[in-house]
């Protein structure tokens, strides 16, 4: 079946988890009720006795439920599944009302082919073929509806799980501070700058603020851009080089026209945190911090790097829940298919990736208000 | 005896600038005789030069200065340079060592000269100080914060793993489960599926048995990822995940991991 088939007909064309399944009980109930409800209008106008009447309806009845079933687990290249399943169900009613008329007719002596038997015949087949696929129809209507049902359920279950997450993830972010460690240790660089006169204190100070805006919970706002993202880390990283000027080199690429892409706030600032607590502090030697963005020529999904060339990850390191948060927030942002990816770098170093589709409505038009909001 | 000797010890190199030029202001007759960045060149520096005084920052990289203070032990007066907030202050002040805190007011550094003024007029006395179990329980208190628990056994938090051409770097509560697959394991996580040379067995050692629980002679789960464990027959249960298709067979003898859940 072709790709194209199975999205026209879906989702009514899903084939049943089961052959069992499919031959449920109120689907028997139902067929053999009405087979009663049949044999009983059609008693008057028989000679033969109620109990075989009764018996003959039964079994056609049990048959066309069967073909039904079958024709439901049998998959017809090109055949839709309702289509096959109504024609089954016309197909086999006259041969089912033939089979149930054989034990009569070849029972020698019992009795003998008479223009009774084929008005019989005819009668219980003509009805068996209008209603077998009638009731077929039916029951298909009453799957499909219990499918769309149990889809819509799937579908809101899913989306309050993400909206609980994306709040989740802003929960946290509100709840992640700036560091006062960071904070005090930079205040003192820039208290040492100011005293000894030095001209770098006003770019300094000029950076913390950027940094502090950025960084104070209650300034955040929802979404941000790449390019917005890209400057904040530089400000940061120009604190860090000033604190660590032997230990610290770095270089931030991020291609003007990625720039304007749609940004969780604090995303990428995370991972160079990252870099710096985790890759260069712990290192006597320091290293070096490249920032880039590209898209991924293959798949078109963007990739944004952070690489240090740092102490790199021990296997027993504590993996710290910031990263966890952060794969959280790009979920509940980019979608279920964003992911972090981390790599380790040769000789020494990680490399972390933020990889995410790139929506139709991620440009920066989507977020106007944000425009005038940041640095 | 020529005048007082002093060493400095901070990673960053303005931080320790100011520190000198204030010194010299308030202190002229001190010769800072070594300036460190890090805790191994301060104890390497120390050796070298026997300064009566040393001025440790505190979270320094490779060997931070408490450390570095537990190596030099006696043999000087240390005053602690530190950005850490008010507990571990304390804990500072009770060992009867100086400190400050950055950024350091000029008065207060003054407080501390004179500390110190007093302190190297006095023969050097070597009772009373419950020097080492105040920096061992601050060590102990660093090593927390950066995440390195020595006390306890580390358990493996990440698991190294080549997919295509570079090295993954796989943190454990990714991982849905470890299955061995001939000389290698498999593991699955999150993010995909990888081959790695440990073995079922090592990994069984090195894994956090609070999250991770071997079920088979073959198979690890990580056991915050089971959705549920159906009964079967023979004593043996079968293991499924959140989020996946794959069922997990528990032999016999694993099956009483789950039997209290």
């Amino acid at each position: 079946m072709k790709a194209s088939d199975t999205a026209a007909i879906a989702p009514s064309d899903r084939e049943p988890s089961s052959l069992s399944g499919a031959f449920t009980l109120p689907r028997v109930g139902i067929a053999l009720a009405l087979a009663v409800l049949l044999a009983a209008a059609l008693n008057p106008i028989y000679v033969t006795p109620f109990p075989i009447l009764l018996g003959r309806m039964l079994v056609i009845a049990m048959l066309l439920l069967v073909a039904f079933t079958l024709a439901g687990a049998w998959r017809v290249p090109g055949l839709p599944r309702w289509v096959a399943q109504v024609v089954a169900v016309a197909l086999v009613a006259p041969i089912a009302t033939f089979l149930v008329y054989l034990p009569s007719i070849w029972f020698p002596g019992v009795s003998r082919l008479h223009e009774g038997y084929v008005t019989g015949y005819t009668i219980i087949a003509g009805s068996a073929l209008v209603i077998g696929p009638l009731l077929a129809l039916g029951a298909l209507y009453r799957e499909r509806d219990a499918q769309a049902r149990s889809a819509a359920l799937h579908f809101e279950l899913e989306r309050s799980t993400l909206e609980k997450q994306a709040l989740d993830a802003r929960l946290k972010l509100l709840h992640a501070q700036v560091e006062p460690h960071f904070l005090f240790n930079t205040l003192a660089n820039v208290q040492a700058l100011v005293e000894s006169g030095s001209p770098q204190a006003g770019p300094v100070l000029r950076s913390l603020i950027a940094y502090l805006r950025a960084a104070m919970p209650r300034l955040q706002s929802v979404s941000t851009t790449l390019g917005a993202e890209a400057a904040l880390v530089r400000a940061y990283l120009e604190l860090m080089q000033m604190r660590m000027p032997d230990r610290l080199t770095y270089r931030i690429d991020i291609p003007e026209a990625l720039g304007a892409l749609r940004f969780p706030p604090m995303a990428l600032l995370t991972l160079i945190e990252n870099a710096v607590r985790h890759g260069i502090d712990p290192s006597e030697d320091g290293g070096r911090i490249e920032v880039g963005a590209r898209r991924d020529p293959g798949d078109g999904r963007i990739r944004v790097l952070v690489q240090d060339t740092g102490v790199g990850m021990q296997d027993s390191a504590e993996t710290g829940t910031g990263l966890a948060n952060l794969r959280e927030r790009l979920q509940a942002f980019f979608g279920a298919d964003a992911a972090l990816e981390l790599h380790e770098v040769v000789p020494h170093g990680v490399r972390a990736e933020i990889v995410f589709a790139l929506a139709e409505d991620n440009t920066v038009d989507a977020t106007p208000a944000l425009a005038g909001a940041r640095p | 005896m020529s005048g007082p000797t002093a060493l400095i010890a901070d990673d960053e190199p303005l931080l320790r600038e100011r520190l000198r030029s204030h010194l010299g202001r308030l202190w002229p007759e001190l010769a800072i005789v070594a300036e460190a960045r890090n805790g191994r060149e301060a104890v390497e520096l120390f050796d070298l030069h026997a300064p009566q005084v040393v001025f440790l920052d505190v979270q320094m990289p490779g060997l931070n200065g408490v450390e570095a203070a537990r190596s030099i032990g006696r043999r000087a007066e240390v005053v602690f340079v530190t950005a850490y907030e008010q507990y571990a202050v304390q804990a500072f002040a009770q060992g009867a060592l100086d400190y400050l805190v950055k950024p350091f007011e000029v008065e207060r550094l003054a407080d501390t000269v004179q500390r110190l003024q007093a302190r190297l007029l006095q023969p050097r006395d070597s009772t009373g100080r419950p020097l080492e179990s105040v920096l061992d329980e601050l060590a102990a208190e660093l090593k927390r914060r950066a995440g390195l628990d020595g006390s306890a056994r580390r358990h493996l938090r990440w698991i190294k793993a080549s997919v295509g051409s570079t090295t993954r770097l796989i943190p454990v509560e990714q991982i849905a489960f470890l299955r061995s697959d001939e000389k290698y394991t498999l593991v699955v996580w999150e993010g995909g599926e990888a081959l790695i040379r440990k073995s079922i067995r090592e990994l069984a050692d090195e894994l956090d048995p609070e999250s991770f629980a071997q079920i088979h002679r073959s198979v690890i789960v990580n056991l915050r990822q089971v959705s549920q464990v159906d009964r079967g027959l023979n004593e043996t249960a079968e293991v499924k995940l959140k989020n996946r298709n794959d069922v997990l067979p528990v032999s016999r003898s694993f099956v009483h991991i789950f039997r209290q859940m």
